[in-house]
């Protein structure tokens, strides 16, 4: 049980044009799990996210989750079977009030009678009570993070993607974020999947990590091994690093 | 707050009810109430498709014109009454409406692109209906059966007056119902991002589709109505003029507020009637030049629309009077 797989990627090629962006990548997430995904710009990480929740299609390679095929399945479906994510660039529902927005969230597994109470349970566990009446339209970027990521916890989900969230933020916003991030993780028992550039996030948060170069997965491992590995080292920083 | 909505609300709905007392014997007054409320019926559905999900539609005219043919044909050919036909008319422009809407939202169609590919469904029906002899082609026909109740043919504008009334309260508790229902805060969502709505369990195709299916069929019923209340049917009723007016009054009244398109509807077709009434004699279009600045203006200081500006002086007189009231 401990062991479970949720996530399976099968050797996922997607490729724009001539461009490879993600290359014959293979990689699989245990339930409970937090992992990070890393690597420079333009490794492809964002589009692996894609692939994965269904907004693009790949041009080789399976998506498994849950044991089943989910390759080519819209999102929407894929978010009944309990995934949902988060974007990069903050997407948020601009006309729409906090707790409006995290109600969109919560229809995916309730109805009418029962979504005030999804609501407040989620806005109180995100830290959103100050503002649940605002505009999301009027937030910071800490702030529409934060509804991000709540509105896609109402979905309730088993496995959460989540694109860059610590990304822009300053120490403290950090901070509290990896704290939401850990509870969530903990009390609610859902499956972290993370893309992140900050690495005070990814090496105090992910248990285990992989590496995007070019489209390729180069290192898989705990935060301390993937720190010292020199493919890291020379992706980051350049060949001369290395020595 | 609440309180003071709903006895406004009240006053407003006997108001709109006793309405044609002042008018008695004007008949041309009549048919300016019932054209305004017409387009208030228009505005209130186009709320739902341009104002909730923020697809730019510009077919008003195709569905308001299937209707129409379809409640008109039905009593030219097979006698069969309006009161029967707008509801078949309905039924006609929801089936167009599904034809058209697959394929558009299966292919993402949306912004710009939705507003050209529907814009030019109202001109490819006009041209199709003036080619099809049997139904429509260029000459108007005429529906029979004039000054019979039966036949929704009245001889005085009053009763089509109260049709549209009755219309136009369907039509808003459909918008209010659907706001506070799944498929509002969908459309909604998808309106504002449509690939975070995705992930987050919206079924966008199918969320659109059943909110250009409700227009439709409101714009088709009230099409059915509108072939009545002119007597005859004629393929200039798929007017590109029309439908764009329709989305205009909701983008100006203010686009998402259920009683915006509403709002916007009475001050701009009310203003637009005075003027051409005014004006309409001494030089020919001046009344659309002035009516285009109106426009102009309101977008330009109140892009949200002149429902905002409504609001906020209401809110204003309403805390005033509270606290008037607070302090006796």
């Amino acid at each position: 049980m401990q062991n479970e797989v949720i996530l399976r990627v099968e050797k996922i090629t997607k490729k724009f044009g001539n461009l490879i962006a993600v290359n014959n990548v293979s990689l699989m997430v245990n339930r409970r799990e937090i992992v990070g995904l890393i690597g420079p710009n333009g490794a492809g990480k964002t589009t692996l996210f894609n692939v994965i929740s269904g907004l693009i299609s790949p041009e080789e390679g399976k998506v498994i989750f849950k044991g089943k095929d989910i390759t080519g399945i819209v999102p929407h479906i894929i978010c009944k079977m309990g995934m949902s994510r988060t974007f990069q660039v903050s997407r948020a529902f601009a006309s729409m009030t906090v707790e409006d927005a995290i109600r969109v969230g919560a229809y995916n597994r309730h109805s009418n009678r029962d979504i005030p109470q999804v609501v407040n349970e989620v806005v109180d566990f995100c830290d959103l009570e100050g503002l649940r009446k605002r505009k999301c339209s009027d937030l910071g970027l800490a702030a529409l993070r934060r509804v991000e990521l709540a509105r896609a916890l109402a979905t309730e989900p088993d496995l959460l993607l989540l694109d860059e969230a610590g990304a822009g933020l300053n120490p403290t916003e950090l901070s509290n974020l990896m704290n939401i991030l850990e509870a969530i993780n903990r009390k609610k028992e859902i499956t972290l999947f993370v893309v992140e550039h900050v690495m005070q996030m990814v090496m105090g948060l992910c248990q285990r990590i992989f590496v995007l170069d070019a489209g390729e997965l180069i290192a898989t491992g705990k935060p301390e091994e993937i720190s010292q590995n020199p493919r890291v080292i020379e992706a980051y920083l350049g060949k001369r690093a290395v020595r | 707050m609440k309180k003071g909505n709903v006895s406004l609300l009240f006053i407003l709905i006997i108001f709109v009810l006793a309405l044609p007392l002042l008018f008695r014997s004007n008949q041309y007054g009549m048919i300016l109430l019932t054209t305004i409320l017409l387009y208030g019926v228009l505005a209130t559905a186009w709320n739902i498709i341009g104002g909730m999900a923020g697809q730019l539609d510009l077919a008003a005219g195709a569905y308001l014109g299937l209707g129409a043919f379809t409640t008109g044909t039905l009593l030219l050919r097979y006698n069969l009454t309006p009161w029967i036909g707008i509801f078949l008319g309905g039924a006609v422009s929801v089936a167009f409406a599904i034809l058209v809407g697959l394929p558009l939202f299966r292919f993402k169609i949306k912004e710009v692109w939705y507003a050209l590919s529907s814009s030019a469904l109202v001109e490819v029906l006009r041209i199709t209906f003036i080619m099809w002899e049997k139904v429509g082609g260029p000459v108007e026909r005429y529906l029979p059966d004039y000054g019979s109740a039966l036949y929704m043919r009245f001889s005085s504008y009053l009763p089509f007056y109260y049709i549209m009334v009755f219309l136009l309260l369907a039509s808003l508790l459909v918008n209010f119902w659907i706001s506070r229902s799944k498929l509002g805060y969908y459309l909604i969502a998808l309106g504002d991002d449509e690939d975070a709505s995705e992930v987050l369990g919206v079924n966008v195709r199918s969320s659109k589709l059943k909110a250009l299916v409700i227009y439709a069929f409101i714009v088709g019923l009230t099409g059915g109505v509108y072939a009545c209340i002119y007597g005859f049917i004629h393929p200039n009723f798929f007017s590109s003029t029309m439908s764009t007016e329709v989305a205009i009054l909701g983008i100006v009244g203010g686009m998402g507020i259920t009683y915006g398109p509403l709002i916007g509807a009475v001050l701009l077709v009310s203003m637009r009637e005075l003027l051409r009434a005014n004006l309409g004699g001494q030089l020919e279009s001046l009344y659309l030049v002035i009516y285009s600045v109106v426009l102009i203006l309101i977008v330009l200081f109140r892009p949200r629309g002149i429902t905002t500006l409504l609001q906020e002086a209401w809110a204003k007189i309403f805390s005033r009077w509270t606290r008037k009231n607070h302090a006796e």
